[in-house]
């Protein structure tokens, strides 16, 4: 549209009108394009949720081990609080099992203490953990949606 | 050794070279031309871009007036792409089982985000295309553009019609709701509807096509998860595919007939052209004499073997800011349509419970005025010598004058109007008769289904427009005006039906005057 | 050079398409649950009763909350905006925020159950006009109104628990429907009569199966049926239904009839504690059964309803007129021409050991004495005779062409099809309990010859016309 600079009168008005025209379109489309792809990312996803309620603190006494019915997640209880470390392996996602020595990984041979971290096999990161809160009324719950950092756990009164 | 080290060197400098100007290499590559600035290098960025190419590097200013094409063929193609974006993105939440399905489309409207904007823009859109492409047949009409070579193109237009009519009725299925449902079972009972006929003849037991039809589109004898698999891959495949294809075709002949139609002679040259600039004969690769080029070893047309280069422009960028804005146009009136009609979605599909009135889509509901006297007529019949006599019409109306003018001249409006009227006093005549009266089956309850197949207000209205435009054709001695007047009562038909099927059409079909008037159930 | 006329549609277009997209986005921005849950976070922290409590509250983030059901593939996001729905301290909060009443919530945690399994509703939906399923919103399952929500219970447990365990008014519901006769006219699961509709699945039919146009308020089906029990007539015009309950009582019905869906839940959703046989007893049964047309028994009625006069099955005299094998006969292949359904096992579906009860239970109050058999063959009958007989003594109550009046319509095929001896028997000794007098009595004067043509009369008076 830079093209026709002749010497004439009105020129830089039509221009202005290009330029107007042409600018307000691009934002206009590039509006529309942002809906549309934010279209894509789902609100909701056909699962359950991620948090999930796990019972009052009184089922966890210390030294308890447990894992949760279908979640993938398992439940500690130790001298410093209640902790939750996720049995899904970091490397490609398949479900860890306890052992003696922490959890092993059926799929490609990966080993991890009991507190998650990796002890062989090509793991590249620990197990994640996850936050345990309470609901007012005392329930605890998980939310395997969000992890904290290794080792937090949580004393409940 | 040396010798290889230098080679090696300058090899290197040479790959570094490239490395630094990569982002210009690249860039060039992708647009071959920066923005041009001369004659020579619009016409090369039209040239050279696969998209662009398909426009002549000039454009008529005939094409450009917004007065002569109303911009309409632009449009229903506008409407096709953003039926084709917005139905892709759709296509990322629906799932074609009538177990998901129905939810999969209240999730799109509930929490999806702008899920309910964009399943509407998509209804609208798809819709809007079958005005807007009966609009641009209409234009097509009035303004001869069907002559001179371009009798194909006006077939090939005809089919897009059709198709545009099944791509909207086969997305009207997808949903699984009550609409879906009860429209799929007329449909499909529509295309059984030869029965009709070969019952008549005896023969249904052993050439019973109409049951095949149905039972092929079904995949069974009632609508279940194989006809929404197979309406779902019509929707998706096989009529986009046949869009495009016939679409290409369209537009590539209009490019081979030397663009869009336009008159002998401009005329009202600065009227309504006055928008457009004189086109700039300096400094152009096109002097002011007329070229003839490579466009010679081929026969054909191009705008620029036309008489008149004196009136075209580069298209880039008159063609494509005009193309642009229509586009914007275009988007601007569907998503803000959208923002305020919802498409409708009813309860989930019930076999055992049929809607009262179990209307089809609106743009079939003046078949469905039809069919009310017989199914094979009204579904099959009459919108078959209907289609047949707009095909017919380029090759019926062969006169070479008026080419790219309006309704002709003076005489071609009159007849247009005195169609419109008559047409509409025709049509409103026959319903107001067929709604106070009734047809032959309530007057003779028993009387063979034959008679009603020969003689119902559909086929006596058909058989009306043809008379009259034939005996338009007899007064004027203008083949041309027979066509103006055929297709200016296929218009009116088309309207007045399809409103008395949509508004004034209620409960068991009776007639009401508005909805508000249907009884409760 | 550029053309002025397409830059400025251009300009505007794209101004135009900029608000739409600009508004799009803003509404999409700001949905209806947003609003409640602000609403909620704020009620929060503002009374919050400690720190730690209010630090929770503040964590609180906002965004579409969902249910998932994977056994049932169902979503259910009202917790969206009833977010408060398991939180003790909003017990007292206005709706949408109020914490679930009861104690429901501790044995059905939402997380398992969602809420549309008991509620109804359309747990997908996100704005409050259609998530409750309002009219025209086009959703078949409005919500439940709370005086039926019971009716859900039963979809995962037995009577006899609800019965002491909080699910007493459709326990109630349930005996009111064994002991009104419902099954009389209706079927379920294959046994019942014809007269009415069968009730299968009656409870998730669509909105679309009842005649709404009478219904009063919401056009809703826990309307239609409650309404229809309390006046089948005003509902359905042409009814021919009895209805014995009206107030609270049919509310429990309607609880009871709402359980009647045709989903089955997943096994583990199931809870039944208790494996109760239903009750086959011969009284169980005819209360089931037959109770809604002939009552007690004891005397027959004329039915403004049926246009019919329904026989006092129970009537001693009756009784004492009938053997076993004859009404085993009338209640397997039914009455033709009257109400009187088929009950044997591939019509209403009654299997022979339970009519054989219903009999047992009818005949219990027979008189030991049998009737005096009445041998009509040992008469020569006089029909002109037993004509002038019959005009003179019956007429008057059975019409001059035993049409009826007073009497029962003698033209019947129920009476054009008996055994003439029964026939005999009724006029010598009358039917006590209804107007007819015992005609063979000293006194009142008709010897056996008498009768016998009378009933050779009767005989022909199919033929006659009125």
């Amino acid at each position: 549209m830079s093209n026709g600079n002749r010497n004439e009168e009105g020129v830089s008005r039509r221009d202005f009108l290009g330029l107007a025209a042409f600018g307000a379109a691009i934002l206009a489309s590039l509006g529309a394009l942002a809906g549309s792809l934010r279209f894509v990312k789902s609100n909701v996803y056909s699962e359950e949720s991620k948090k999930f309620k796990i019972g009052k603190i009184e089922n966890f006494p210390i030294g308890t081990t447990r894992s949760i019915d279908g979640k993938s997640v398992f439940i500690f209880s130790d001298d410093n609080g209640l902790f939750a470390i996720s049995a899904v392996c970091t490397h490609l996602g398949c479900i860890v099992y306890p052992t003696e020595a922490g959890f092993q990984c059926p799929c490609h041979g990966s080993k991890y203490n009991q507190d998650g971290k990796v002890i062989g096999g090509p793991a590249p990161r620990p197990l994640e953990w996850f936050e345990i809160s309470q609901e007012v009324d005392g329930t605890l719950f998980v939310d395997a949606g969000k992890a904290v950092p290794n080792g937090t756990k949580y004393i409940f009164a | 050794m040396n010798d290889m080290n230098d080679i090696k060197q300058t090899g290197l400098a040479k790959y570094i070279e490239n490395l630094k100007s990569l982002k210009s290499s690249f860039a060039n590559s992708f647009l071959r031309s920066g923005i041009p600035t001369s004659d020579k290098s619009r016409t090369a960025v039209v040239v050279n871009n696969f998209f662009l190419h398909l426009h002549g590097a000039k454009t008529h200013i005939n094409t450009l007036r917004p007065s002569y094409t109303l911009g309409l063929g632009l449009i229903s193609f506008f409407l096709l792409v953003i039926v084709f974006i917005s139905g892709g993105f759709l296509m990322v939440y629906y799932s074609p089982s009538i177990g998901t399905a129905f939810n999969a489309v209240k999730d799109i409207n509930f929490v999806v985000f702008g899920g309910k904007l964009m399943r509407n823009v998509h209804k609208w859109s798809g819709e809007a295309m079958i005005i807007f492409v009966l609009l641009h047949m209409a234009r097509v009409v009035y303004t001869s553009s069907y002559k001179r070579g371009r009798e194909f193109n006006w077939v090939i237009g005809i089919m897009l019609l059709v198709l545009t009519f099944v791509i909207n009725l086969t997305g009207y299925m997808l949903p699984w709701d009550q609409l879906s449902y009860w429209a799929l079972v007329i449909v499909s009972n529509i295309a059984a509807a030869p029965k009709e006929l070969t019952d008549i003849f005896g023969i249904t037991q052993y050439f019973d096509i109409g049951g095949a039809t149905k039972e092929i589109l079904l995949g069974g004898t009632e609508p279940g998860q194989d006809s929404l698999t197979r309406v779902y891959l019509l929707h998706i495949i096989l009529l986009p595919l046949g869009i495009c294809i016939a679409l290409g075709v369209h537009f590539w002949r209009i490019r081979k007939d030397g663009g869009l139609s336009k008159p002998d002679t401009l005329v009202g040259k600065g009227s309504g052209v006055a928008s457009i600039s004189p086109p700039d004969k300096t400094g152009g690769i096109f002097p002011t004499h007329k070229t003839y080029g490579l466009m010679e070893l081929a026969r054909g047309r191009t705008p620029a073997v036309d008489n008149d280069v004196e009136n075209t422009v580069t298209s880039w960028p008159h063609l494509f800011i005009a193309e642009v804005a229509v586009f914007i146009l275009t988007l601007a009136g569907v998503i803000a349509y959208s923002y305020f009609i919802d498409a409708p979605l009813k309860e989930f599909a019930n076999p055992a419970i049929p809607e009262n009135p179990a209307k089809a889509p609106w743009y079939f509901l003046g078949l469905q005025e039809l069919v009310s006297y017989s199914a094979f007529m009204g579904g099959q019949g009459l919108p078959g010598l209907a289609i047949a006599g707009l095909l017919l019409i380029p090759y019926l109306d062969r006169e070479p004058e008026h080419f790219g003018i309006w309704f002709s001249n003076k005489q071609g409006k009159m007849v247009a109007l005195e169609s419109f009227v008559i047409g509409s006093i025709a049509v409103i005549g026959a319903l107001v008769f067929v709604v106070n009266f009734g047809w032959f089956r309530n007057w003779w309850p028993n009387i063979h289904q034959l008679w009603i197949i020969a003689i119902n207000p559909g086929n006596l209205l058909l058989g009306f427009v043809v008379a009259y435009s034939l005996y338009v054709i007899k007064r004027t001695g203008s083949t041309r005006m027979g066509a103006i007047s055929l297709f200016t009562m296929f218009l009116v038909s088309y309207v007045i039906l399809t409103y008395t099927g949509t508004v004034l059409r209620g409960p068991n079909w009776e007639f009401f005057w508005s909805s508000s008037q249907w009884p409760v159930h | 050079m550029q053309s002025r006329f397409y830059l400025s549609l251009l300009l505007i277009s794209s101004l135009v398409l900029l608000t739409f997209v600009a508004i799009a986005t803003y509404s999409a921005l700001t949905p209806e649950w947003k609003q409640y849950q602000t609403e909620y976070k704020d009620f929060l922290i503002k009374n919050a009763k400690d720190e730690a409590t209010r630090e929770r509250a503040e964590k609180i983030d906002i965004g579409i909350q969902q249910i998932y059901l994977t056994s049932m593939k169902k979503a259910d996001r009202c917790t969206s905006c009833h977010r408060g729905v398991e939180n003790p301290l909003m017990a007292n909060a206005e709706q949408p925020h109020r914490q679930h009443s009861g104690n429901y919530l501790e044995n059905h945690p939402v997380a398992k159950f969602g809420c549309t399994i008991c509620h109804r509703g359309q747990g997908q939906a996100m704005n409050l006009r259609e998530a409750h399923g309002e009219e025209h919103t086009h959703w078949d399952f409005p919500i439940m109104p709370i005086k039926y929500i019971q009716s859900s219970c039963a979809l995962c447990h037995d009577f006899e628990m609800l019965k002491h365990e909080g699910g007493g008014h459709v326990a109630k519901g349930e005996e009111f429907f064994r002991g009104k006769g419902c099954r009389g006219c209706h079927k379920l699961n294959g046994v019942g009569g014809d007269l009415g509709k069968a009730l299968d699945g009656i409870g998730s039919r669509a909105r679309a199966y009842f005649p709404m146009k009478h219904v009063v308020g919401d056009r809703t089906i826990y309307n239609w049926v409650k309404q229809h029990f309390d006046d089948p007539r005003q509902i359905v015009p042409e009814s021919e239904m009895r209805a014995f309950l009206t107030g609270e009582e049919s509310d429990l019905l309607t609880t009871y009839v709402l359980t009647f869906t045709s989903e089955q839940m997943p096994r583990n959703y199931m809870l039944i504690k208790n494996i109760v046989m239903p009750r086959t007893d011969g009284e169980s049964l005819y209360k089931m059964y037959c109770i809604a047309c002939h009552s007690d028994g004891k005397a027959s009625i004329y039915d403004e309803i049926l246009k019919r006069t329904i026989p006092a099955i129970m009537n001693p005299s009756f009784l004492k007129a009938i053997d076993d094998n004859y009404l085993k006969k009338i209640l397997k292949e039914g009455r033709q021409g009257t109400q009187m359904t088929a009950w044997k096992v591939d019509a209403a579906g009654l299997t022979e050991q339970e009519i054989d009860r219903i009999i047992e239970y009818i005949a219990k109050d027979r008189p030991a004495a049998k009737t005096e058999p009445f041998d009509v063959a040992k008469f020569k009958a006089d029909v002109k005779r037993g004509e002038e007989l019959f005009n003179i003594r019956c007429a008057l109550c059975h019409g001059k062409k035993g049409e009826g009046d007073l009497g029962l319509n003698l033209k019947n095929p129920v009476v054009q099809a008996a055994d003439p001896a029964f026939l005999a028997v009724t006029v010598r000794d009358g039917r006590a309990g209804t107007p007819m007098p015992p005609f063979g009595k000293d006194g009142v004067g008709l010897i056996e010859q008498d009768i016998a043509d009378i009933v050779s009369y009767v005989k022909t008076l199919s033929q006659k016309k009125l």
